[in-house]
Formats: structure tokens, C-alpha cells, sequence
């Protein structure tokens, strides 16, 4: 069965930088997908060439296979990608569950239905009793859970999370790994960046590892941590281990 | 919801109380500009307000109309078919300049719907066929086929009614999908995207929508004056009227341009009667300063802050 997700050769360019340069990335159906890598590895700019966001200079993004790299970015979330930001973008004047309608509203063109289902999405994430709330009015935790929120009311088949934990304590963080699991016990396959290596170890299915544009490991969290090439890289030698259960890069 | 459509009802009710009770002439016109300017506030409301692009060339749709009724009276039409003809004109003249500039942001949108308007301005300025400088005076006829009645209270009924329509309609925008990604496209464009939401084709809807209410009221409008010329339907002064009595009240409202447009005309009037001639500008100053302290204080206008209110009251109760 080929992959839900399938990305070869991607690669962008800024003016003269090249942020990235060969980003090859498979996303199993079903599955949870980790992308990690140094600072300016790049990993962001792949995110947002996979959802819309960007255009990539080069490289194929096959989602059901159907090519979408370059196609707008509205056409990509209708297809079934869904997507939060490393810094949150709410939609600060609406309350959470208007955001969350919003969101909704993609396959329910009727209001009514929308709201039902909304209403649903946000007792999934642990929402409901602050609905009535503003966006600009909740906490960083919150916001982000309402961007979950939001990209799961688009009812995508594929979720991108981009560093969803980062700035939470670690009981939040311990809530939205209970979250993450849930998500993907409704079906959702989730592909992630995220620093935090130690929330992902347990969870991550398959571990994708880019640095300086380029994938230079793709396999098990197990295979990540024991690869030469990832240690250089990203995790730093064993005699530095500690930077890994801190989550510093 | 329903209190909403109350408080429309007690509107038409009570207006609909003073066409047939009030005699004064002076005020009735008070009204009738008064009901013109809220409708011409909404339908600036529904791009600007909801979908935060800023338009100050609005009154180039309002022109629409007017300039529409002027010319199929002129050539022996009945002004009523003005109302669609005028309306067509208005929504493919927003979709042609909104086409390239509906994507910009910020100021750049206002800036060039200033553009096109002074564009549309100089146009009309010129063009032979549209009355150059001088514009249109209609012919007295008076008959609803030439929508000329011999008592003012007629056409305050008929803003009226187009009042409640606008109002009606605004209440189905604020609970359909395109009033959701209006309001979404505003608050974030690239988060609106990312769940789906095609901006140029929601906002070119809305201004089309925008710029035909604008010229039906544009179509009453030179009926009720009969006279039709550049400053007084087109001019960058009633567009910027227009933007204002959307701030003042609050944009993004649905009672906002109502309020605002009531502000406007009460305070011009005050001002004009306390002061008479020798008050000529100050209701702009009085204005002016009440447009400051509203950005200062309170952006989102009189209603903006009264809805604010109402919600945290709601968030308390829910959370209690």
C-alpha cells in the first residue's frame, strides 16, 4: 500500500538560501509520524509546503496520491489536511466555539450542523466549558488546544502539528500526549514537529530526521537515537546524552 | 436571534408610526437620511466590517444606482428597473476591481479603492452620456410607475423597507458560512486558508453583495432628490461619510451602521440648529473628535463594545 503522505525531493528556496534541499518523507496511513532536526533544519518551511502554505521551488508532495505541491493552500485543506502553527494564529475576535465552527464548516455547509459538530470536536479536545470564550482571552495551552480544535473540525485525514507541546508545562504536556493519542485512536494520521524527545520516543511510529534541508534518517525513534548521523547532527555525542531527556537541541 | 428580529420589528414599527403621525417635512428628511445612510453603512459593513477590507470608494456603488435611475428616466425608462440594472453595474464593478485588490492588505486595499474611486469620479466628470460635471435634474412626474410621490413619508416607507431588508439580510450573513469566513479571513487570512476557506471567492461575493445594496439605496436616493451629480452620489466626502458611520457604530455589527448612521445624523443636525449657519463644519469637528476617542478607546465602536460586554457576561455565567 503506498503511503498517505509521500514527499521526494522537496526543496525550497528564499532569494540565495536554500532552506531546503531534499526532503524525502513517507506518512503511513494511520500512523504517527515524527519530523525532527536541528534549529533551521528546515523543518517549518517543509510543513508549510506540504499544507499549502508555500510553494516549493522543487520536489513532489503526493497526498492520495494526488500531486498537491504548489496547489493553494485553501484546495489543500479541502483534500483533507488539516494543520496548527509553531506560533499559534487564532482567530483572536471569535470565541472558540465560532473558531471551531469555522473549522467545521468545510464539510457542513449548515450552520446548525456545524455548531453540533463543533460542540463536539471541543468536548473532544477539553474545550467545552470555556466555548464561550475568546481566542485572544485563552492561555497558550489553550489556544493551541483550540487550533487542534479547528484542524480536526475540517474532519482532515491528515493532521500537522507543529510543535504542539513547545512553551507547555509538563502537565500540560502530558494532557496533550493523552490528546495526541486519542487523535489518532479516531483515525487521524498525525505527522508532527517536535522537539520534546522524549514525549515522542513512546509514541512516534516512525521518526523522520532532517538537517540543514536534507533527510538524513528515516526509521524507528530507536534506529534515530543510535544513528551516527543523527547524533552529529541533532542529539549530539553519547558523552552529551543528558540533551536528550532535557529536549534541548 | 430573536431578539434581534424584535428589535427590528419595534423599528419598523415605530418608524412606520412617524411616516403617518409626523407632518414636519424636516422631519421626515432627517429620517429618510437617516435610514439611507444606515443601509449604506451595512452594505459598507458587510466587506469592510465583517470582512475587514476597508473600503473608502464606497459611494461609487451608491453612484451606481443613482446615476442608473438618472439615465432610464432620462431616456424614458421607469426608474424602477433602475434597482436591478444599477445593482448588475454596482456588483460587476466590485468584482472587477476586487478581483486584483481584495488580496491586498491593510491599508493597501483602501488605498486603492481610493484609486479606483477618484477613477470612477474623473470617469463620470468627463463622459457625455453619464452628464459630465453638471449631472442629471429628473423631471417631476409624479406615479409609482416614475417613483416620484407627492409626500415625503412614501419614501421613508420605501428606505424603510429597504432598511429592514438589509438588517434581515445581515442577520442571515452573521448565521451562514460566509459571515463565519468573512469574520475568519479578518481576524487571520492564512489561518482561514488553512481550514479550507477560498478568500478571494468569499470576499468577491461579499463585496458584490456590498456594492448592490449600496445602489439600491443610490436608485431611492436620486428619485427622492431628483437630481444626480458627481458630489452628491460619488464624491470621496460620502464615501468617507460612509466609512465612518461604520466605525462610529462598530464594524462587524449588525445594529453597528444603524447606530452609527443615527450619531451622524443627530449630531449634524444639533449642530446645525444650535449654531445655524455660523456652525457651518462644527458638527465635522465634534464629529472628528468623537471618531478619535472611539479609535482610542473603544476600536471595536458603540455596539462592538456593547456585544463585548454582553459576551464576557455569557462567558461568566457558563463558567459559573
Amino acid at each position: 500500500m503506498s503511503p498517505l503522505l509521500e514527499v521526494r525531493g522537496l526543496v525550497k528556496q528564499f532569494g540565495s538560501l536554500r532552506a531546503l534541499d531534499g526532503v524525502d518523507l513517507d506518512v503511513a496511513a494511520g500512523s504517527l509520524t515524527a519530523l525532527i532536526g536541528p534549529n533551521g533544519a528546515g523543518k517549518s518551511t517543509a510543513f508549510a509546503c506540504i499544507a499549502g502554505a508555500a510553494k516549493p521551488t522543487a520536489g513532489s508532495v503526493r497526498f492520495r496520491g494526488t500531486e498537491i505541491a504548489g496547489m493553494a493552500y485553501h484546495r489543500v485543506a479541502a483534500l483533507g489536511i488539516g494543520r496548527t502553527y509553531q506560533i499559534v494564529q487564532t482567530f483572536a475576535d471569535m470565541t472558540a466555539l465560532e473558531a471551531t465552527t469555522t473549522g467545521a464548516l468545510l464539510r457542513r455547509p449548515h450552520l446548525r450542523d456545524a455548531v453540533a459538530y463543533a460542540e463536539e470536536i471541543l468536548a473532544f479536545v477539553g474545550l467545552a466549558d470555556k466555548r464561550y470564550r475568546l481566542g485572544r482571552a485563552l492561555t497558550i495551552a489553550d489556544k493551541k488546544r483550540l487550533e487542534v480544535a479547528r484542524a480536526l473540525a475540517t474532519e482532515p485525514q491528515l493532521l500537522l502539528l507543529d510543535e504542539v507541546m513547545a512553551g507547555l508545562t509538563p502537565a500540560e504536556c502530558g494532557a496533550a500526549v493523552e490528546l495526541l493519542r486519542r487523535i489518532l485512536a479516531r483515525g487521524v494520521t498525525v505527522l508532527m514537529v517536535e522537539h520534546v524527545m522524549e514525549v515522542l520516543m513512546p509514541i512516534a511510529q516512525h521518526v523522520v530526521v532532517i538537517a540543514a534541508g536534507k533527510t538524513i534518517f528515516s526509521g524507528t525513534a530507536a534506529g534515530a537515537v543510535r544513528d551516527v548521523d543523527v547524533i552529529d547532527a541533532y542529539l549530539g555525542s553519547p558523552l552529551e546524552h543528558g540533551a536528550i531527556a532535557t529536549g534541548t537541541p | 436571534m430573536r431578539a434581534h428580529l424584535i428589535a427590528l420589528g419595534a423599528i419598523v414599527v415605530v418608524v412606520a408610526a412617524a411616516v403617518f403621525g409626523l407632518r414636519s417635512a424636516v422631519a421626515l428628511d432627517l429620517l429618510f437620511t437617516l435610514l439611507l445612510y444606515a443601509v449604506l453603512g451595512q452594505s459598507w459593513n458587510w466587506i469592510s466590517g465583517y470582512g475587514g477590507n476597508i473600503s473608502f470608494g464606497h459611494a461609487i456603488f451608491f453612484g451606481c444606482g443613482a446615476y442608473a435611475s438618472a439615465l432610464c428616466v432620462t431616456h424614458g425608462l421607469s426608474p424602477w428597473l433602475a434597482i436591478p440594472a444599477g445593482a448588475l453595474v454596482a456588483a460587476l464593478l466590485a468584482i472587477v476591481t476586487g478581483f486584483p485588490t481584495l488580496a491586498l492588505r491593510g491599508h493597501y486595499f483602501s488605498i486603492a479603492t481610493i484609486a479606483v474611486a477618484a477613477l470612477v469620479d474623473a470617469f463620470v466628470r468627463t463622459t457625455p452620456w453619464l452628464g459630465k460635471a453638471t449631472g442629471f435634474e429628473l423631471p417631476i412626474a409624479p406615479g409609482w410607475a416614475t417613483m416620484q410621490f407627492p409626500q415625503k413619508g412614501t419614501y421613508v416607507a420605501l428606505a424603510l423597507i429597504l432598511f429592514a431588508a438589509v438588517q434581515l439580510a445581515t442577520m442571515a450573513l452573521e448565521r451562514s458560512r460566509m459571515g463565519y469566513y468573512l469574520r475568519a479571513l479578518r481576524a487571520n487570512h492564512a489561518a482561514a486558508a488553512a481550514v479550507g476557506i477560498d478568500e478571494r471567492r468569499v470576499k468577491l461575493v461579499a463585496f458584490a453583495w456590498s456594492a448592490t445594496m449600496a445602489a439600491v439605496a443610490g436608485v431611492l436616493y436620486a428619485q427622492y432628490t431628483l437630481f444626480v451629480d458627481p458630489p452628491s452620489t460619488i464624491a470621496l466626502a460620502i464615501s468617507i461619510d460612509i466609512a465612518l458611520i461604520g466605525v462610529v457604530g462598530g464594524i462587524g455589527t449588525l445594529w453597528g451602521p444603524a447606530v452609527g448612521a443615527l450619531v451622524y445624523v443627530v449630531l449634524a443636525k444639533a449642530v446645525a440648529l444650535q449654531l445655524g449657519g455660523a456652525g457651518k463644519g462644527y458638527d465635522l469637528v465634534i464629529y472628528g473628535a468623537i471618531i478619535c476617542l472611539i479609535a482610542a478607546l473603544r476600536p471595536y465602536g458603540i455596539v462592538g463594545t456593547i456585544v463585548d460586554a454582553l459576551r464576557r457576561r455569557r462567558g461568566a455565567e457558563a463558567a459559573a
